[in-house]
């Protein structure tokens, strides 16, 4: 679950309150302006050079009250790990992979065993250098059934962890199980950072990484602060400090901000009426991420009608996707056309299909559903999945397709109604690498797979781009897999929507995609 | 009279046993339970059917119940699932914290809404009284986290007054609070006086009719001498009730004005439990409230009938 949910799952605390809250909020805020006037935000955060030092304080939405700074962990505190630790890869802001703690990397002619070479003189905040065995320690710990973490079913089928070679101080040497051309991008996952060899015991308290800034205080579900680790291989960070504090709810959030109280919210999409209030106030202003996630309307292949493949196609030409941006996002974001790649990766393909009702009231009439009427839930888990179900509700109607949409109690969302409902709204965190996306999200059998759909030629193209070095010929496959997700798929994806983050007027060189964010370049302006 | 409280005290008792078995029953029919909540959608049943077994969710309903009404009538509520920690000690914690929210709305709505209360009463139907009552049924009528909404955006966003949330964790000390008290005890003020008022009102209206008023303004007193002399304690006989009820209230209404807060208060706890199918701490927080119900409502019975000699002398010759 924290995988994907990464925002909304930690501000569902009282969802309907706070939910109630926010609009009450948003009402009394934006006055007579109405929902349907075009959203006045700033595309980008103020630009310039910050000034050195200063703390930032961040406003973030606690996981749980068993909160923990290990890496690996389902209940880890998001927000600190990029600031206490590294990875070995991490994605660049292209999608492409980029250099962390591991320097360079190459596989055998098969793409049966990877050779990373690591950063030489690194330390971790207790000094203690960081050397290949960290390294291998930590795949070891993720793989370890104690840790119980979310990584280990990605990493597990592929990894022996008895295997790992450290011939010398800088060099891990992992030997696959099956042929994975893509291995790399799979330990850019955010469970993946690395930890200090045998301290599987004390990481969650200690925090102690290679990152650059170090831990001073951490309480589960509480305030936390982390100061600059001067002794960083990338340099010194820009601040002398970052302040961490938990605040469940939303609309608390933003009147923290509102009020001065913090410089950043994490993890908060806002909503268009709170984001125009937080744009026009003069303490704060609006940062976006594009594409930042990807919304779904997830059809469940196992259920009545959805599995059959005609009432799926029907389903998806039957709305119009520029339509749903239109209305759901007010034109925050970009159309999805039913592909779950990311616009700006470079697998990406942009053919589709064109949205054709008529065509899909006569793939509904073969199938013996002509006039489907069909249940969609929603909650309010995050701002959008109901103006989303309604755009498509509307959209649809002209297919002959009736939805009725039902709204969820949104704090058992993810238990009752996600993978259970043959119809509901759901989101991802775009910034998984594209094998990944495809193996955890579409592959039949993954514990993800949301649409159980299970189709053997999607896996056998998945199978081949694996083991295929050729990166063009790797992404050729990887473009054929989009095409049998938009033709067959479950999935229908409407839109990549940018997400509105709450900044202080302050704050410079704010920076962040997928799970990545740049904690070296931030910093404040006249603070 | 004696016969009255003991019967009153035992009814309290009963309320309590029936509370403490809804308690727990609607606590097991939250949707979703601990274990899929705490390990998330990476649930493997495997996984949901170990913790449920260490959790000890899979032992009968009846069980469980009586293992924790055992412990609790011992002041042991057992240990939170989620943090590890005992749930009587986080409980009180917060409680306390919201205590002092407690006190301080209290002290506003009680001495605030009696004065304003009074004053509609005695200019009834003048312009007083309409000002004194609109407001109080406009405040009446308004949910709480709009009142707290407004409040933030005058008193923490245009005019930095007060901070807008808390930022620290609930092991904050009181010196660290304090500054965060007055919005919410304001918020929660306002919605808990308008009754206190429009009950005050027409206790003092009834009260300024009977003839005892009439005979002591006959004897020449000055009105302010027999309001608070002859009026003021009629009036405040009934108000009382109200009053016990509106404390008894704020442990469940001030878990929507703590969370637009971020007050670590018995409130916020009470939903992010929820969230987190915290049962052992979710009945703990359930059962105190009850008794603070009970309490309050025992403690405004007894208060009346030493105050009011009628129900006194009706007691002892039952």
């Amino acid at each position: 679950m924290s995988d994907i949910h990464h925002p909304g799952r930690r501000s569902v605390l009282a969802a309907g309150v706070a939910s109630a809250a926010a609009l009450g909020g948003s009402w009394l805020l934006t006055g007579c302006s109405g929902a349907e006037a075009a959203p006045v935000l700033p595309a980008a955060a103020a630009k310039g050079a910050p000034d050195r030092g200063g703390t930032l304080r961040i406003a973030r939405p606690p996981a749980s009250d068993a909160e923990t700074l290990d890496p690996a962990s389902s209940l880890s505190a998001y927000e600190y790990l990029g600031a206490l630790y590294n990875r070995l890869v991490r994605v660049a802001a292209n999608g492409e992979l980029a250099p962390d703690l591991a320097e360079s990397w190459e596989t055998d002619a098969k793409a049966r065993t990877w050779t990373f070479r690591l950063r030489k003189g690194v330390a971790f905040h207790n000094g203690r250098a960081f050397t290949s065995a960290d390294a291998a320690y930590t795949l070891r710990h993720i793989l370890d059934k104690a840790t119980a973490s979310p990584q280990a079913a990605v990493l597990a089928p592929l990894i022996d962890p008895e295997k790992l070679g450290t011939p010398d101080a800088h060099t891990l040497v992992v030997p696959l199980k099956s042929p994975n051309a893509e291995f790399p991008s799979l330990l850019t996952h955010y469970n993946c950072y690395v930890i200090p060899d045998g301290s599987a015991k004390s990481i969650g308290r200690t925090g102690i990484g290679t990152g650059p800034f170090k831990l001073e205080s951490f309480a589960p579900a509480g305030p936390g602060r982390v100061t600059a680790y001067k002794d960083h291989f990338a340099g010194r960070p820009v601040l002398d400090a970052i302040a961490f504090y938990s605040v469940a709810d939303m609309s608390a959030r933003s009147n923290a901000l509102l009020a001065g109280q913090v410089d950043l919210l994490s993890q908060t999409n806002l909503d268009f009426a709170t984001a125009r209030v937080v744009a026009a106030s003069d303490r704060a202003t609006i940062a976006r991420v594009k594409n930042a996630q990807w919304y779904v309307l997830p059809m469940l292949t196992t259920e009545k009608p959805f599995t059959d493949v005609r009432v799926r196609q029907a389903m998806k030409l039957a709305y119009d996707p520029e339509h749903v941006v239109k209305v759901a996002l007010q034109g925050a974001g970009t159309p999805g056309w039913d592909n779950p790649v990311p616009p700006n990766y470079p697998a990406y393909i942009s053919a589709h299909p064109k949205h054709d009702p008529e065509k899909a009231k006569y793939l509904l009439k073969q199938a013996g559903h002509e006039g489907l009427a069909m249940d969609l839930y929603t909650s309010s888990y995050d701002p959008l999945f109901t103006p989303m179900a309604l755009a498509y509700q509307d959209s649809a109607k002209r297919a002959g397709i009736r939805i009725k949409v039902k709204t969820a109690s949104a704090d058992s969302y993810y238990t009752q109604i996600w993978m259970k409902k043959p119809l509901m709204a759901t989101y991802w965190f775009t910034g998984r690498p594209v094998d990944q996306l495809f193996t955890q999200i579409f592959r039949s059998g993954s514990s993800y797979n949301e649409t159980a759909w299970s189709d053997k030629q999607f896996d056998a193209v998945l199978d081949k781009a694996r083991a295929e070095i050729d990166d063009t010929k790797r992404r050729e496959l990887y473009g054929e897999a989009q095409t049998l997700v938009i033709e067959r798929g479950g999935a229908m994806t409407p839109m990549f929507a940018d997400r509105l983050v709450g900044i202080s007027r302050k704050v410079r060189g704010y920076a962040e995609h997928g799970f990545e964010f740049d904690y070296l370049n931030i910093g404040l302006k006249g603070a | 009279m004696l016969s009255f409280i003991t019967r009153r005290i035992a009814a309290a008792f009963g309320t309590l046993f029936l509370s403490s078995i809804l308690v727990f029953l609607a606590v097991q029919a939250l949707p979703g339970d601990v274990a899929t909540q705490i390990l998330g959608k990476d649930a493997t049943p495997d996984a949901v059917a170990a913790l449920r077994k260490q959790l000890k969710l899979d032992r009968p309903a009846w069980e469980r119940y009586w293992d924790w009404v055992w412990g609790a009538l011992h002041g042991d509520f057992g240990t939170s699932l989620v943090s590890g920690k005992a749930v009587g000690g986080e409980v009180s914690m917060y409680l306390g914290n919201s205590a002092l929210i407690a006190i301080v709305t209290v002290l506003f709505a009680v001495t605030g809404s009696i004065v304003l209360g009074i004053l509609a009463g005695l200019y009834r139907d003048r312009w007083p009284d309409h000002v004194i009552s609109t407001v109080s049924l406009v405040g009446m009528s308004v949910p709480e986290f709009v009142v707290a909404t407004v409040l933030v955006l005058c008193f923490s966003v245009a005019l930095p007054w007060f901070p807008a949330v808390v930022l620290y964790g609930p092991d904050a000390s009181v010196s660290q609070l304090l500054p965060a008290v007055w919005l919410p005890a304001l918020a929660l003020a306002v919605v808990m006086a308008a009754y206190i008022v429009r009950m005050a009102r027409t206790s003092v209206i009834d009260v300024m009719a009977t003839e005892y008023v009439t005979t002591a303004r006959l004897k020449g007193l000055s009105t302010w001498r027999v309001v608070t002399r002859h009026a003021l304690p009629s009036a405040l006989l009934p108000t009382l009730h109200v009053i016990a009820l509106n404390v008894a209230w704020l442990v469940g209404g001030v878990a929507v004005v703590e969370n637009v807060f971020n007050y670590p208060g018995i409130g916020k706890l009470m939903l992010s439990s929820v969230q987190n199918r915290d049962l052992p701490t979710i009945q703990a927080i359930a059962l105190i409230s009850a008794v603070v119900y009970v309490v309050c409502n025992l403690a405004a019975d007894l208060a009346t009938m030493a105050l009011n000699p009628r129900l006194r002398t009706r007691g002892r010759t039952r």
